[in-house]
């Protein structure tokens, strides 16, 4: 009995991972894209994020207490960024847009050339 | 006449106390840990405060910072994880894809990877963080 219980203990000791980890949803399921109201009572706000992870928004950099301040009760947020940023960039820029108010942040993804 | 002393009887070894602590920490060990693949490279999830619980379950798709791929610990090239993905998802596609990628990963590895499997129908990808301390 024993035995068999340490062996047990040793396996889920080894084999399992304990990492404490939390998941940002990247794509949205079809039954909530349709559902999902679009109406939006102000102009869309695109903000580009660069490669260096540096925010533009219509071409200018913008900070990140800019960035709170202009998309505080936007419903709506589009992300265009480019693929040679890193993903600890887009996950801060998608934080920030989140803790600032924004209802919903959209990834704008350019094909592939 | 003298009588012999009984020997002395050393107590009965306590096992089952023993067993009591074994299947304590054996029930902890098991509510407290993930069974989850790990990926053959290392993977440092990016930093996020605004992240959800993440359920248990699913398809985990690691992106190591050069962009290689890992689908369930096992390395694989981005053709073939898509076919095992897509074969995943006809299954049940209310199947949970987790990518787990590494947070210097660029995106040019990670958001094409997101676009083939959402084409693929899955309805729950989500991007795995590391929750930042408050």
């Amino acid at each position: 009995m024993i035995d068999v219980l340490l062996i047990m203990l040793v396996f889920f000791m080894v084999t399992s991972t304990y990492l404490d980890l939390d998941m940002i949803p990247m794509a949205e399921g079809a039954e909530e894209q349709t559902s999902t109201p679009t109406a939006d009572p102000g102009a869309p706000l695109v903000l580009r994020l660069g490669a260096e992870g540096a925010v533009f928004l219509r071409g200018r950099p913008i900070s990140a207490v800019e960035i709170a301040a202009v998309v505080a009760g936007r419903p709506d947020v589009t992300i265009l960024p480019s693929l040679r940023a890193e993903t600890q960039a887009l996950v801060s820029l998608m934080d920030l847009l989140t803790g600032a108010g924004a209802g919903s942040v959209r990834l704008l993804r350019v094909a592939e050339p | 006449m003298r009588l012999a002393r009984a020997p002395r009887r050393t107590p009965p070894e306590t096992i089952i106390p023993l067993i009591d602590v074994v299947f304590f920490l054996l029930v902890f060990f098991m509510l407290i840990g993930r069974m989850d693949a790990t990926a053959p490279f290392e993977v440092t999830p990016a930093v996020a405060v605004t992240g959800s619980d993440m359920p248990g379950g699913g398809i985990t798709l690691a992106v190591s910072e050069v962009g290689a791929l890992a689908l369930d610990g096992s390395v694989v090239d981005a053709d073939v994880a898509i076919a095992r993905l897509r074969d995943l998802l006809t299954e049940d596609p209310t199947r949970l894809v987790r990518i787990n990628a590494h947070r210097r990963a660029p995106l040019s590895e990670v958001l094409p990877l997101v676009a083939r499997i959402e084409g693929l129908g899955a309805r729950d990808v989500v991007l795995v963080v590391t929750p930042a301390a408050p």
